[in-house]
């Protein structure tokens, strides 16, 4: 039945229907909207700090029309698809900024238009949508957006920066997006990882100076931004790191790595691990009978990371700069209310309390904010609007954390309140506590990170 | 599946079936490619020149998004067809190409950007670094059979990201090298980056192609299929069983190899930082191989191209849940398993051969019964 | 010595995961002849299942029934609808393409369906661990959770054995997987055996997953990704003939994988190496696995 040969020739056809879709030929694409590409008004600002001398495209030209488009290349399916909801916050805020007239500039209003590519987390297939979505020649966006992955990124900023195009807000905490040979990339109001070292050295410092540390890192430059970072950080103090065990990339399960270093003596712990790894690793210290004081990765702080791990996670250490929607006491604030009403309203199936989705509405939030403040509605000045940028109480951001940058200083995330997890009931609604006050390292990131990390060379 | 003395089975080869020979006229030729009928003859050669044509002509047309597509189709047939000769001709299963062809990306951006050479001068060492770990892998790979073969395969392709991630020192600390675009550079005049990539891609597309054709019709390739159909009676005729298996490999791992370095060139990047992405491609070589027709000359190339068309056109198939995509890819490959069994390339050969039969229906008795595939 | 048993104990742990999922994957192989790659996609779709109806208010081991249950089903229909067409070609390796498609296919329905987000799975077992000896301070425990899943293992090895080695039904898979023409000239139904033969695979499977998960802190879609190159070297070790085999070269791969994050340094993070080259010494020298049967091709 399902060999006879009808069903063959039907199959075929449709098979054939699937493989050769339409393509566009060579032609099509020079008649897309000029958006900063080629020749224009070129009134730009006479003191910038950013070179434009090489540039293959004119980063003076101002947008023609009145859409602003942003692309951007993050994963949508594969092992890493639950990173798409980072997209579902930033797309609510611009979709509410579009409906509420738009972004001026100048003195003219703008709209601003989205368009994104799956890349399953490949840094390959970041680079071909980005050269397609941005074109060759720099003419079919304004600026790519929130492309996630430390890997992905670093895969497109030199073509970027070729292009003069704006790559904004990686959607990553590395600290190589301050290397000053690629002004054109900037991270976002996630924190150089260097800084958590720095973070848990002061905390250890508090509460006991003579600590000695146990490190639990990923095998890849995530791990090593932590694991350099923490040295640095404790270099001159009393603390000590006596053991460092890594673990493969994507595992989720390090009972070996952590029955090593609970066997090295240490009353202190960093948690560097990400994904499910971390709360594992909690899980299995709380089993081994071990009891440090622990550090968590920022990245592991999430409803649902800290949420399987349960009872384990209780009294653990992070920081962070947002508002958390998971804390009671933002459930009154006037942003974090706006916050859920309008993605509850433009990206209904996004989950309002996962982290990461009040993290893209905030970098959503301070897009427009560097926007507005540009002089013209060109690459540079936008450029040059980040690289002098200072915001505060925008989207979710903590009050008190003010998003800073200056010539010298291209990092964003540089101020952080340390929070402690609070552990209740399985069914409760367990969150951090935010620990302190803001603790604001504006402008030394790069004093706490070493050169390695932040230069390609 | 055959059985031992006792009755348990003997694990099978996951290679393919023999040959299937063409309507063989009963003479005494001794060839392995028997006469094919005029008018299938005529056929293949206005299907070949057409293809030729569309070939060379497509760069012009597409834009450069598209002839990326293309590029990377053509090195996808060349690892594709580096695998047929290990596992279609020779029936050594391997999922663990990835690996040969990662070797091969790192070599080509290794050396260009720690060492500053020319990307062109870098292919001929991809090819010959895999030529020797082929060889060395080749070897052990002698005393692991079928199933086995292809999962210590499967940890090569697995254990390449990790590898890379601990010896690569790229941008950043990440496992990745990214050579500056210029060092791409269209050779030619008049020839547009992405032209100039898609021609000499293709280029050693085509050389490689002719050396496998004529490597399968010589003795090697009589001896590789002679082991992969009958290892044991083929030692007997004489053929040299370990120097066979062993050759193929490496071999298959330098076009492998190549088709990494043209990758350098293609995604303008070589990165480990995905763990199963040589795992992912593996499996891409052996699916590209089988549907476009294990066992034959263009099946690779056929099948190449149709998956990186599919894999495209699942992408956003369906608006707001592309996280569906590889579910509709998957539907697509088990589609194309089932409406063509033997391939793309057999599918089209069935029914060159059934137009071959119709026109020579009349006066011309056929030389052996004509196969029923009704079922 | 503490330290050595500590993580002879998180191998072990680690290593009843693998050899359940490569029980499932010997168990399929002999009585199909086919190396399913979708076998941890199938397990895993049913362990959200399983989780779905604990979600629901189910007590953990009827959700686990109910899932075996589904996954039984699913496995014959699978059989006769998916590979069945293809099996009879020419081809083997289309039979593996239709596994890797749906191994694609199934892992992202998942998603789809259950979403992206980590889970909890509660375990069958009760919490806590056997105290099995101190020493500097620290007890070195057997957590119960995993001499459960060790119980378990052996059970159903010891049922699969018995149906395969002493019942009239295992005679016909056996004989239907070594030779389904001669098979069915003595009138056993092939197409029948094979379907039962996916069926049991896919039940196991859905045990192993719910319990894999279970004895993880989360789970999510990518669960048997990483577990299932440890279970296909552990399948592989044992010679793919073996059902014990499967499960004891699971607990090989394990601690050897727990004793090199421990002792080998230098292996720091790429630990996968130790059981892979692990696998390549033993193949190299016994060429059918540590618990294969030797065999005879003829010529």
């Amino acid at each position: 039945m399902l060999k006879g040969k009808k069903f063959r020739i039907a199959g075929s056809l449709l098979v054939l229907a699937l493989v050769g879709a339409a393509c566009s030929s060579r032609d099509d694409n020079n008649a897309s909207t000029d958006n900063g590409g080629g020749s224009g008004d070129s009134g730009g600002a006479s003191e910038s700090s950013i070179d434009t001398a090489n540039c293959t495209a004119d980063p003076t030209a101002e947008i023609e029309g009145n859409e602003i488009k942003l692309v951007s290349s993050f994963p949508q399916s594969g092992a890493t698809a639950a990173f798409s909801q980072i997209a579902k916050g930033w797309k609510s805020y611009i979709q509410m900024i579009n409906d509420e007239g738009g972004v001026e500039i100048d003195g003219k209003t703008y709209t601003i238009t989205t368009t994104d590519k799956d890349d399953q987390y490949n840094p390959q297939n970041t680079v071909a949508n980005i050269e397609e979505l941005v074109g060759e020649d720099g003419s079919n966006a304004f600026a790519a957006f929130s492309v996630v992955g430390t890997a992905n990124n670093l895969a497109i900023r030199q073509q970027l920066g070729d292009l003069c195009v704006p790559n904004l807000f990686a959607a990553t905490g590395s600290p190589a997006w301050g290397d000053p040979t690629y002004p054109w990339t900037l991270g976002s109001t996630l924190s150089p990882y260097s800084l958590e070292g720095k973070a848990f050295a002061d905390l250890l410092g508090d509460e006991k100076p003579d600590a000695k540390i146990a490190v639990l890192v990923q095998d890849d430059d995530f791990g090593k931004a932590y694991e350099e970072g923490l040295k640095k950080a404790i270099e001159g103090t009393d603390l000590e790191i006596v053991k460092t065990e890594k673990y493969a990339t994507g595992a989720t399960e390090v009972s070996a790595q952590i029955t090593s270093l609970a066997a090295s003596g240490a009353d202190a712990f960093f948690d560097g691990a990400t994904l499910l790894a971390c709360p594992d690793a909690l899980t299995k210290a709380a089993a081994a009978g071990w009891t440090p004081i622990t550090w968590v990765s920022a990245t592991c702080t999430s409803k649902t990371l800290m949420g399987v791990a349960g009872a384990n996670a209780n009294n653990a250490y992070s920081y962070t700069n947002l508002k958390d929607p998971l804390n009671p006491d933002w459930d009154d604030d006037p942003a974090m209310m706006e916050y859920r009403e309008k993605v509850g309203q433009y990206q209904p199936d996004a989950d309002v309390n996962n982290g990461i989705v009040a993290y893209g509405w905030t970098q959503g939030a301070l897009l427009v904010e560097a926007l507005k403040a540009a002089e013209k509605p060109t690459r540079l000045a936008v450029m040059e609007s980040i690289h002098n940028f200072s915001a505060s109480d925008v989207g979710l951001l903590l009050p008190g954390v003010t998003v800073k940058t200056g010539p010298d200083d291209p990092y964003l995330g540089e101020a952080f309140n340390v929070m402690k997890y609070e552990f209740t009931a399985p069914d409760a609604r367990n969150h951090f506590v935010l620990v302190g006050d803001i603790n604001d390292v504006e402008g030394q990131t790069a004093d706490f990170t070493p050169e390695s990390l932040i230069s390609s060379g | 599946m055959t059985t031992d003395q006792t009755g348990a089975a003997v694990e099978p080869m996951l290679g393919v079936a023999p040959l299937e020979l063409e309507d063989a006229p009963a003479t005494g030729d001794q060839t392995l490619w028997p006469q094919i009928p005029r008018p299938v003859f005529i056929a293949r050669v206005i299907i070949g020149t057409v293809m030729a044509a569309a070939a060379l002509y497509a760069p012009f047309y597409f834009d450069p998004v598209y002839n990326r597509l293309l590029s990377q189709a053509i090195y996808l047939a060349i690892a594709a067809m580096g695998l047929n000769l290990l596992t279609g001709f020779n029936g050594q299963v391997s999922i663990g190409h990835g690996f040969f062809y990662g070797v091969g990306a790192f070599t080509s951006a290794i050396l260009m950007v720690d060492h500053g050479w020319t990307f062109e001068a870098t292919i001929p060492i991809a090819l010959l670094l895999n030529l020797v770990i082929g060889l060395l892998v080749g070897l052990p790979a002698l005393r692991v059979r079928g199933l086995y073969l292809a999962l210590v395969t499967l940890g090569l392709a697995v254990l390449f990201p990790q590898l890379a991630s601990k010896y690569v020192d790229g941008v950043g600390g990440v496992a990745l090298l990214r050579p500056p675009a210029r060092d791409f550079s269209s050779l030619i005049e008049g020839l547009d980056n992405d032209q100039w990539a898609y021609f000499l891609s293709l280029f050693i597309m085509v050389v490689l192609f002719l050396l496998a054709w004529n490597l399968v019709r010589g003795r090697i390739g009589r001896s590789m299929i002679a082991v992969r159909d009958q290892e044991i009676a083929a030692t007997t005729v004489g053929v040299n069983l370990a120097g066979t298996k062993v050759a193929t490999f490496a071999i298959s791992a330098a076009y492998a190899g190549v088709a990494g370095s043209l990758s350098v060139m293609v995604d303008h990047v070589a990165a480990a930082t995905n763990p199963i992405f040589y795992f992912q491609r593996s499996v891409e070589f052996l699916v590209a191989m089988t549907i476009g027709g294990a066992a034959t000359i263009m099946g690779p190339a056929v099948g190449a191209l149709a998956l990186v068309l599919l894999r495209r056109n699942t992408e956003d198939l369906i608006e707001g849940k592309e996280i569906l995509a590889p579910a509709l890819y998957g539907a697509a490959l088990i589609a194309i398993v089932f409406v063509l069994p033997e391939g793309l390339v057999g599918g089209v050969r069935r029914f060159l051969a059934w137009l071959g039969r119709r026109s020579s229906a009349k006066g011309r008795p056929p030389t052996h019964p004509i196969p029923d595939d009704s079922q | 010595m503490q330290l050595f048993v500590e993580q002879v104990l998180n191998g072990v742990a680690n290593g009843v995961v693998y050899g359940s999922v490569a029980l499932a994957l010997v168990l399929i192989f002999r009585t199909t002849g086919v190396l399913n790659f979708a076998q941890g996609e199938m397990a895993l779709f049913a362990t959200f299942i399983s989780w779905k109806l604990t979600q629901q208010g189910l007590p953990v081991v009827g959700a686990i029934a109910i899932s075996m249950a589904i996954a039984f089903v699913s496995g014959a229909i699978i059989e006769r609808v998916l590979i069945r067409p293809v099996e009879t070609g020419r081809s083997p390796l289309n039979v593996v393409i239709v596994t890797l498609g749906m191994f694609l296919a199934l892992n992202s329905l998942v998603q789809l369906i259950f979403g992206t987000d980590p889970q909890f799975m509660p375990s069958a077992f009760p919490k806590g661990g056997i105290k099995l000896f101190e020493s500097g301070g620290r007890t070195a425990t057997l957590q119960k959770g995993t001499l459960g899943l060790v119980l378990v293992l052996i059970a159903e090895c010891i049922v699969l054995w018995a149906i395969l080695n002493h019942t009239r039904l295992g005679l016909k898979l056996r004989a239907v997987a070594a030779n389904p023409d001669s098979a069915r000239l003595h009138g056993i139904k092939a197409g029948s055996m094979l379907m039962l033969g996916w069926a049991m695979s896919a039940a196991i499977g859905a045990l192993a997953g719910s319990m894999v998960a279970a004895q993880r802190t989360g789970f999510d879609s990518n669960l048997m990704q990483t577990v299932l190159i440890y279970a296909l070297a552990a399948a592989a070790l044992g010679g793919f003939d073996s059902l014990w085999g499967a499960v004891i070269c699971g607990i090989i791969v394990g601690v050897a994988d727990a004793l090199t994050i421990q002792y080998v340094d230098p292996l720091n993070g790429i630990e996968v190496v130790m059981p892979l080259a692990f696998i390549l010494v033993v193949l190299m020298v016994m060429p059918h696995g540590l618990f294969g049967k030797r065999t005879v091709e003829r010529v």
